[in-house]
């Protein structure tokens, strides 16, 4: 890899390309654009590497205005410089270059030490820039840092004096968090930002600072309390909050005025029988709420020296049936929400990792609100994740596709784009190959669709589709997760997903399929199958005259009983050959069991040639056995709509031509109705 | 020819072009890639098939690599051509005697070059 800083050149003209690049290559490493959406596929990719972009204005595609105004949505602007170049001198031009927030702006003719000046000066200036925010986010990171250890350090001291290891205030924490983030999206009715979360777990360290003040006889005291020392232990709620009030000068920092409300009201009860004021309901501020709820959990599920832990299950059945007294019915939803998690999360807190925990996590806030600023750790750290996902990619032998929504573009996977024969970065895939000829149009959009609908919650998709790879039609699975951004209101980003050959494995499902609905003797239709098809002809008829075929042979018996069962099954067979070749595609042909076999038809005018050309073809005989058959037929008229009706129908009329001497066909006619066959006895 | 004389044959403007590109040597290597730029045979297609908006991008584009290497006069016609068809979207009589006028100074332009 080159050391070299990366320049993106946005120009529609090789030439002015080739230009630039001879004046600033000896420095710099040179990429070049034909116009914007090539620019943003770059950047895409490689957003953190370009360390400025010197963009032209006319060019085709996507010109210099529009490439600005993507960087603008992309928040790329505020990263990387980017200076205009352009023969257009107008002031128009200028002025909306600015705006868009380019650097700076170079006319032609390009003059050599003008362009290598200006990209010089504002490469160092960003540099500057980005060097004094990583300093500043340093700062901020050991101010916090300094802010936290300092609060642990007195709390531990009332812990220590309290004779608990430590833990307590590190799960009141984690619990307060919890609680917190369940509200949060319950009800906006407290209005909690996230910086007021922050700022009430923090405090929540503080709640029981006002026990330094308790005799350690009473605080330490391993039996019961009398209503005297009782009395005197309630007083560690007021003395903290005193505490607080009387640090000099700092009476209006939030930290201390949200860590005063704890301090004193955290034994407050949501019915007004807690202490020291006896507030009721909201009169309690909610930072005290949550904290009271945590202080309560946390202290049945730890081990005191007058109580042995309660599981996290039985502590919250405990707090529900209100055996420590009421709360606020919003919180105790969100306990009963997050139980599962706080008996995991408490389980791993250790007094070493939390709160380095606790400040990655402000960190990352304050970066984040912070501006785009990203530290070099963290490019050489996208750079190695880069790396591995490509190493990774190419071992396995999926087509990994990651596609964005603005401006719209899928990359692929080198061995994906390989395989599919299609560039790595695709722009606008709805236009192209990728979205026109792989996928069929319709199902592209049904896919975007899909990813679109998900949430980030729910982000995992999984859709078959028949994709055409290079000319094959073939079964392919997408499994893919959307993405979303990481702010408080996520958007929807684009997704990353992989697209699974399951070709062969789908055409043997279908081919399972169709064995079931196969009678095994004969690979006619079965019953059940027969049924579902014709009902659903019936269902569909679009005008069209149906007509239903039942038959068995008249002597079917004989030849199973003087010829033996396999003959008996060479005469299905051979029947059932007859019925394949004389039927229409159309038509459904099928074994009901037995030697009964039915054939369901559709005709136009009359049906009785089709009728007399298969009773004629049945007739007949095989391997000397004579074949007659009898042959009911019942035509669907507009008020039969379903197979059952007319099953029953076709039934008498074979019914009727058995009693009448066998060897015939009939149709089914009114004065049939009445019949009693042996199916319907 | 030297350099310089081309540039005095072709109406360009060597002193200029010097100053900002430093060398002969440089000058010379982008004038041969002023023969293979695209632009003037995209302009020239543009306005056969009337295609008003490419020929402004190519008339445009023609007008910026003249503009670099200070080929004054080419670069004066072509951009005489590019105003004529800026957010234009009729073909009027206007544009043939201003095409004209670039196609001969690009052929003046072609034939110096050569001779380098």
């Amino acid at each position: 890899m080159s050391d070299k800083k990366k320049i993106l050149i946005v120009d529609d003209s090789e030439m002015n390309r080739a230009l630039l690049e001879d004046m600033l290559s000896d420095e710099y490493e040179i990429i070049e654009a034909e116009n914007g959406m090539e620019a943003m596929a770059y950047l895409h990719e490689h957003e953190l590497e370009v360390r400025l972009v010197l963009l032209d204005i006319v060019m085709p595609v996507m010109d210099g205005f529009e490439t600005l105004a993507m960087m603008n949505k992309n928040g790329w602007i505020k990263s990387i410089p980017v200076i205009m170049i352009s023969a257009e001198t107008a002031f128009t031009y200028i002025d909306r270059a600015y705006g868009l927030g380019a650097v700076d702006y170079i006319s032609r003719p390009f003059d050599e030490r003008t362009v290598r000046h200006r990209v010089d000066s504002n490469i160092i200036l960003a540099e500057k820039h980005r060097e004094l925010s990583s300093r500043l986010s340093a700062e901020i990171f050991e101010k916090e840092k300094d802010n936290r250890l300092m609060i642990q350090i007195l709390s531990h001291i009332v812990e220590f004096r309290n004779g608990e290891s430590g833990l307590h205030v590190l799960h009141v924490h984690a619990i307060t968090e919890q609680i917190l983030t369940a509200l949060r999206k319950k009800t906006d009715a407290y209005s909690l930002s996230p910086k007021q979360v922050s700022l009430i777990c923090n405090a929540s360290a503080l709640h029981d600072i006002g026990k330094i003040s308790i005799a350690s006889e009473i605080l330490n005291k391993p039996g019961r309390l009398t209503p005297e020392e009782f009395d005197i232990m309630k007083t560690h709620t007021i003395e903290g909050a005193k505490m607080l009030e009387d640090i000099p000068m700092h009476d209006n920092e939030p930290l201390i005025k949200t860590a005063y409300e704890i301090c004193r009201w955290h034994h407050e009860r949501y019915d007004g029988r807690g202490y020291p004021d006896g507030l009721k309901g909201d009169e309690i501020p909610i930072a005290a709420q949550v904290v009271a709820l945590a202080d309560v959990y946390d202290a049945l599920t730890s081990k005191r020296v007058y109580k042995p832990a309660f599981t996290s299950e039985k502590a919250v059945e405990m707090i529900l049936n209100g055996e420590c007294g009421s709360f606020n019915p919003l919180l105790l939803e969100c306990l009963k929400e997050i139980a599962d998690v706080l008996k995991n999360e408490l389980t791993v807190i250790s007094l070493g990792n939390s709160t380095d925990k606790e400040i990655h996590k402000s960190v990352a806030r304050t970066l984040k609100t912070g501006g785009s600023d990203v530290s070099n750790r963290t490019i050489r750290l996208l750079e190695h994740e880069r790396m591995k996902n490509k190493i990774l990619s190419s071992l396995t032998h999926d087509i990994i596709f990651e596609y964005s929504a603005s401006p719209e573009m899928i990359v692929l996977s080198e061995w994906g784009a390989d395989y599919l024969g299609m560039p790595v970065t695709i722009t606008d895939p709805k236009e192209n190959d990728f979205g026109k000829r792989l996928f069929n149009p319709k199902d592209f959009k049904t896919l975007l669709t899909a990813l679109k609908n998900t949430t980030p919650d729910n982000p995992s998709i999984s859709e078959k589709f028949m994709l055409d790879i290079n000319g094959n039609k073939t079964w392919c699975k997408i499994v893919a997760n959307s993405m979303w951004s990481d702010t408080e209101s996520p958007e929807y980003e684009g997704a990353i997903g992989k697209i699974v050959d399951i070709n062969d494995e789908t055409e043997e499902l279908l081919n399972l399929e169709l064995k079931a609905n196969l009678d095994s003797k004969t690979g006619l239709l079965n019953n059940d199958a027969a049924r579902q098809h014709i009902n659903n002809a019936l269902a569909h008829s679009q005008g069209k005259q149906f007509a239903l075929v039942m038959f068995d042979l008249d002597n079917f018996k004989q030849a199973n009983d003087v010829y033996g069962h396999l003959f008996g099954d060479e005469v299905l067979e051979h029947i059932a050959g007859i019925l394949k070749r004389n039927i229409r595609s159309s038509d459904i042909a099928a074994r009901m069991g037995g030697d009964e076999f039915i054939v369901f038809l559709d005709y136009k005018g009359t049906v009785e040639p089709q009728i007399k050309r298969i009773f004629s073809r049945l007739s007949g005989e095989y391997k000397k056995f004579p074949i007659k058959i009898s042959m009911g037929v019942a035509c669907a008229d507009k008020t039969v709509t379903d197979y059952d009706e007319l099953f029953a129908m076709a039934d008498k009329a074979m019914y009727a031509v058995k009693k009448g001497g066998k060897d015939a066909y009939r149709y089914y006619d009114e004065s049939m109705a009445d019949i009693t066959t042996d199916r319907n006895s | 020819m030297t350099v310089k004389e081309c540039y005095d044959v072709m109406k360009g403007d060597y002193d200029d072009v010097l100053s900002r590109l430093r060398t002969d040597e440089r000058i010379k290597k982008f004038l041969l890639r002023v023969v293979s730029d695209p632009s003037f045979a995209n302009l020239c297609d543009a306005l056969e098939q009337k295609n008003l908006e490419e020929a402004f991008r190519a008339a445009h584009t023609l007008k910026g690599v003249c503009k670099n290497m200070s080929l004054t006069g080419l670069a004066y016609s072509a951009s005489n051509l590019t105003e004529a068809l800026r957010g234009r979207s009729d073909f009027g009589e206007d544009i043939e005697p201003l095409f004209k006028k670039v196609k001969k100074d690009y052929a003046l332009t072609m034939a110096c070059i050569q001779m380098l």
